[in-house]
């Protein structure tokens, strides 16, 4: 399962990957902005690796490294991990005495919010047709 | 097994809490089915209400029966003997009425537990933001108010940018309204008696339309009648249910259905023609206690007549066998 919790060097990999996409160690190093040891760079990258964040390809006895996911796609799974420890806690203690704005957190049938969405789209004009008349 | 004057009474006590429990249980899930149908026809705070005293009427029934009727007729008929045996059918009922209670207060407290865990979590993780709301960074589709006491409300970052300003006036209405008429304090008086029947999961028709009309309740209080803030409601409802879906993608466990035929009645209700009215104000509950508490009193005048004390001694020693 993917980590969530960054610490600050890994996050300004990631983001110099998701910038620049498939880069080795050395194009890393050179795009941080603040002297640091190849190594350590070396080793944050393995860490984000194993952490299935990135992948890697050999290339001229050297790895080269790009983030398995988009920034965007990133944040969704940190969001889904977020409610999945909700889930965990809710069903860890059969309920929470909290009320949240919808009940069940699950997925819903695409068809249905389209449809709803649509109706709340067609009342909306019917009032501002009622509101000019 | 031979017991002294106060462990029978303890055991009397608790056997009656358990067998009065059942009886009324039995009689509370003949009837759910029809009361959550009856719901549908009526306001949902009263619904709502009603539905909740169908809960508990189990537990605190059998409680007040113990209390009002069987202690003041032990105390009061029941021989200074030294020992006297009970049976072992009172003593296994007793435990049984042990067993139950504890079941559900230990549930109850795990609950309360597990919330001030979350909550915390989430304070943690968050920002304070206006009005003692806590801003959870992240797109999880989080709005919510938790506490008993002091209510906190936690939104994520994600909630605050996919709603208009108008969705989250709505959105927080809504949770506001959830406040006011205490359903988190209501839901923890549910998870700490036991269920409608003892050790039989057959609560949740009667809990389940409670959650849904308790969520209408809330709904009417929130939009006060206004159309327009209907409209913004619904949208703000359908808009956190498509995050919602958008995270369940993601989950490492098998996500759970959302309840889609809930979302639409929800909303449906918030489009109909006519906007919806705020509540009509229920009893005041100095007018609802001073009510009870007069039922309470003939009843116990009724039920505390010597010849009805001597009734219930009675079936006390046959109980006791």
């Amino acid at each position: 399962m993917m980590q969530d919790a960054l610490g600050h060097l890994e996050l300004r990999v990631m983001e110099i990957l998701w910038a620049h996409g498939e880069s080795s160690v050395h194009d890393v190093v050179g795009r941080l902005g603040r002297p640091l040891a190849y190594t350590t760079v070396m080793t944050t990258l393995d860490r984000l690796f194993k952490k299935d964040l990135l992948m890697r390809r050999k290339w001229e006895r050297a790895f080269r490294y790009e983030p398995r996911w988009t920034r965007q796609e990133w944040e969704r799974k940190r969001a889904g991990d977020f409610v999945a420890g909700f889930m965990a806690s809710r069903e860890a203690s059969g309920d929470l005495l909290i009320s949240s704005l919808v009940d069940a957190v699950g997925k819903y049938d695409t068809a249905l919010l389209d449809d709803l969405e649509k109706k709340i789209r067609a009342r909306r004009r019917e009032l501002g047709r009622r509101g000019k008349t | 097994m031979t017991l002294t004057y106060l462990p029978r009474l303890l055991c009397i006590g608790l056997a009656t809490l358990f067998l009065v429990h059942l009886g009324l249980g039995m009689v509370v899930s003949a009837i759910a089915g029809p009361a959550v149908r009856l719901g549908e026809r009526i306001r949902p705070n009263l619904a709502a209400r009603y539905l909740l005293a169908l809960r508990m009427l189990p537990a605190a029934g059998s409680a007040l029966i113990v209390l009002t009727v069987c202690l003041p007729s032990y105390l009061w008929l029941e021989p200074e003997a030294p020992t006297e045996r009970v049976g072992f059918g009172c003593l296994a009922a007793a435990l049984l009425g042990v067993a139950m209670w504890s079941v559900s207060l230990a549930r109850g407290l795990g609950v309360v537990a597990g919330s001030r865990r979350f909550l915390r979590n989430c304070q943690r993780a968050g920002r304070p933001g206006r009005a003692g709301a806590w801003i959870v960074d992240g797109a999880a589709p989080l709005l919510a108010l938790g506490g008993i006491v002091r209510p906190r409300l936690v939104i994520s970052r994600g909630v605050l940018a996919a709603l208009s300003p108008e969705q989250l006036e709505a959105a927080l209405r809504h949770e506001r309204a959830h406040w006011t008429s205490r359903d988190n304090l209501k839901r923890l008086c549910i998870l700490l008696t036991p269920g409608i029947l003892p050790f039989a999961d057959c609560s949740r028709t009667v809990e389940r339309g409670w959650r849904r009309f308790a969520e209408w309740a809330a709904d009417d209080r929130a939009v006060a009648g206004s159309a327009r803030r209907s409209l913004d409601l619904a949208a703000a409802l359908v808009r956190v249910a498509r995050m919602n879906s958008d995270a369940a993608q993601f989950l490492p466990v098998l996500p759970l259905l959302g309840d889609a035929d809930q979302l639409a009645a929800r909303v449906d209700r918030l489009l109909r023609a006519a906007p919806l009215g705020s509540p009509a104000p229920g009893p005041r509950p100095f007018v609802a206690l001073s009510a009870a508490l007069l039922t309470a009193g003939a009843l116990a005048a009724a039920i505390l007549q010597p010849a009805a004390l001597y009734s219930v001694h009675v079936a006390l020693e046959h109980l006791l066998g």
